[in-house]
C-alpha cells in the first residue's frame, strides 16, 4: 500500500512540474510585451535582434526552390532563403547577417516558443487554428495542393485514388484538403502521414502508397522519370512568415517588409527567379 | 500571449481524445503480439545458443549480431520501404509486429542463453543420470530454473519493447506515436499532445518495470 502511495506521488509531482513548466513558458512573453509598448520608437523584439547584430530564421532545407540545402556544395537556398535575407537587410542593414536554422514540420512551433528562431519562413502554411498560437504575415506566397503518381500506374486523377493510399506530410494542410475533396467526389482513400518529404517519395517509389500529396510547388523539387504531377489542385495553400506571439513588434515589421517587397514588384522578381510561376 | 499549454490547446486535445484513443490501443495491440513474438524467438535461439552444436550457436550468433548491431530504425524501414521491391508487402500491423518482435527477441535471447547457462551443470548431467530425454530435461529441470533468472530482465525488456513501438510513427503505422505527432503537427498544440502520450507510455510501463524491481528483489531473497 505504501508503496503504491508513493508511485502516486511521484507521478503528481512529475504533472506538477510540467504546470510549472508551463507557466513558466508565459511569463517572460508577458514580461516582453510590456516592456514592448514601454518603449515608443523601436519595439523591444526589434530592438533585441539589433543588439544581437544577428536575425535568427527558421527555414526549411528539404524543399528545392523554397529552402534547399545542396548536399553537393552545403550551400542552402531558395526563395524563402531570399527573404530572410530581405529581412534582415532591413532590421540590420546587412543582408549576410542572418543565422539560418534548419525546421521541420513538427521543429518549427517549438522553435518559435522557446525563441530559438525570430522567424519561421517554411512553407507555413495559414490557418485560423495556427494563428490561435503564432503570428502569420499577409501571405508571399499562394500554392496549390497537388499529386503526384508514378506514370505506369495510369491514375489520372483523385477519381483513381478510390481505396488507395496517399502519402502527405505530417503537419501539412494538404490531409484537410483531400479530406474535404474527396468528400465532395463521394470517395474514399487512405491517408498516411510522413515526418519528411523523402520518407514520403521513398514510400511512392516502393509502392507502398499510391500517391504523394503536397503543395504543387514542393511536389515539383520532386518530380522525376517515373512521376508526374497531375494538373488536379485543391484548396489553395497560403504562406505565411511566422513570429511568437508577443513578438507583435516582429510580426509587424514582417507584414510591412512583405507589403514593400510585394508593391515594390521585388517580391514577383524573387518568385520569378525561382521558377515558381 | 499563449504558450504551449495554453488552456485552449487541452481543451482541444480532450475534444480529440479518440484520435489518441485510438493509437493507445493500436500500440498495445502491436506491444502484445511484439512480446509475444520476441519470447517465442528469445526462447528458442537462446537454447540454440547454448547447444553442444556448432551450427545451432551460429545460428545464435548470427541472429543476435545482426539484430543487435543494427538500428531499430533500419530494420523497420527495410521491412516498409525495401521488402515491396522483391514483391512482398507486409501490412503495416505485421510490419510493427514483426520488425519489433524480432528486434526485441535478439535480446531476450541472450537473456534466456544467460538464464540457461547460470543453471550448474550438474543439474543437467543428474538429469541426464535419471534417464531424462533431452527436450525432458529442459522442460521440467533447466528452463525452469532459468527462468527465475531471466524474469526480470524480460521484464524490463518488455518496457523497453513498448516503448520501442513509437518507431512505427514513422512509417505512418497508426500507433499512439503517430497520432500524437499527426494532431501535434496539424494544429501545432504539441505542448498538451506529447505530455498527454507521455503519460500514456507511463500508465503502461510505470507498472511494468515496477512488477520487475518486484521480481528482482524477490529473487535476491530466494537465491
Amino acid at each position: 500500500m505504501k508503496k503504491v502511495t508513493t508511485c502516486f506521488l511521484a507521478i503528481l509531482f512529475c504533472i506538477g512540474m510540467l504546470a510549472v513548466a508551463g507557466c513558466g513558458a508565459d511569463k517572460p512573453a508577458a514580461s516582453d510585451a510590456a516592456s514592448a509598448s514601454g518603449s515608443a520608437a523601436v519595439p523591444a523584439d526589434i530592438k533585441a535582434i539589433k543588439d544581437r547584430g544577428v536575425l535568427k530564421v527558421g527555414i526549411k532545407v528539404d524543399v528545392p526552390k523554397f529552402g534547399f540545402k545542396d548536399p553537393n556544395t552545403g550551400e542552402t537556398s531558395g526563395m524563402e532563403i531570399d527573404l530572410a535575407k530581405q529581412l534582415a537587410q532591413e532590421i540590420l542593414g546587412d543582408a549576410s547577417k542572418v543565422e539560418f536554422e534548419s525546421v521541420t514540420a513538427k521543429t518549427r512551433g517549438p522553435l518559435l516558443d522557446n525563441g530559438e528562431v525570430d522567424y519561421v519562413i517554411a512553407t507555413f502554411t495559414i490557418t485560423d487554428e495556427r494563428k490561435k498560437s503564432y503570428n502569420f504575415t499577409e501571405p508571399y506566397f499562394k500554392d496549390g495542393v497537388a499529386l503526384m503518381v508514378k506514370k505506369a500506374s495510369g491514375i489520372q486523377g483523385l477519381a483513381d485514388l478510390n481505396g488507395k493510399k496517399i502519402g502527405v506530410a505530417q503537419s501539412a494542410t494538404s490531409k484537410k484538403a483531400l479530406e474535404s475533396a474527396m468528400k465532395e467526389k463521394n470517395m474514399k482513400a487512405d491517408i498516411l502521414e510522413f515526418g519528411t518529404y523523402p520518407e514520403i517519395k521513398t514510400a511512392l517509389d516502393s509502392g507502398r502508397i499510391d500517391c504523394f500529396s503536397v503543395d504543387g510547388a514542393i511536389l515539383a523539387g520532386y518530380l522525376d522519370d517515373s512521376t508526374v504531377i497531375l494538373p488536379e489542385r485543391y484548396d489553395p495553400q497560403l504562406y505565411g512568415i511566422a513570429s511568437k506571439k508577443g513578438n507583435d513588434g516582429l510580426a509587424k515589421f514582417a507584414n510591412d517588409t512583405i507589403a514593400k517587397l510585394q508593391s515594390s514588384g521585388e517580391m514577383d522578381k524573387i518568385i520569378e527567379k525561382w521558377g515558381l510561376k | 500571449m499563449p504558450g504551449p499549454f495554453a488552456a485552449f490547446k487541452w481543451e482541444a486535445l480532450l475534444s480529440d481524445w479518440n484520435v489518441f484513443a485510438e493509437g493507445f490501443g493500436m500500440t498495445i495491440a502491436v506491444s502484445v503480439l511484439a512480446l509475444l513474438l520476441a519470447l517465442v524467438l528469445g526462447i528458442a535461439f537462446g537454447m540454440m545458443g547454448t547447444e553442444k552444436s556448432r551450427l545451432f550457436r551460429l545460428v545464435n550468433r548470427c541472429y543476435v549480431e545482426l539484430i543487435q548491431n543494427t538500428p531499430l530504425v533500419i530494420q523497420i524501414f527495410f521491412l516498409y520501404n525495401g521488402l515491396p521491391y522483391i514483391g512482398i508487402q507486409l501490412p503495416i500491423f505485421w510490419v510493427g509486429m514483426l520488425g519489433i518482435g524480432v528486434y526485441h527477441g535478439a535480446y531476450a535471447a541472450e537473456v534466456v542463453r544467460a538464464g540457461i547457462l547460470s543453471v550448474p551443470k550438474g543439474q543437467f548431467e543428474a538429469a541426464m543420470a535419471q534417464g531424462f530425454s533431452y527436450r525432458d530435461t529442459m522442460r521440467h529441470i533447466i528452463l525452469p530454473q532459468a527462468k527465475r533468472l531471466a524474469y526480470p530482465p524480460l521484464t524490463n525488456l518488455a518496457v523497453n519493447l513498448i516503448k520501442n513501438t513509437s518507431v512505427m510513427a514513422m512509417i505512418a503505422g497508426g500507433d499512439l506515436m503517430y497520432h500524437a505527432d499527426s494532431w501535434a503537427s496539424a494544429n501545432l498544440y504539441y505542448g498538451p499532445a506529447y505530455v498527454v502520450t507521455g503519460l500514456l507510455y507511463i500508465a503502461i510501463c510505470f507498472p511494468l518495470a515496477t512488477y520487475a524491481k518486484h521480481l528482482e528483489s524477490k529473487l535476491e531473497v530466494s537465491v
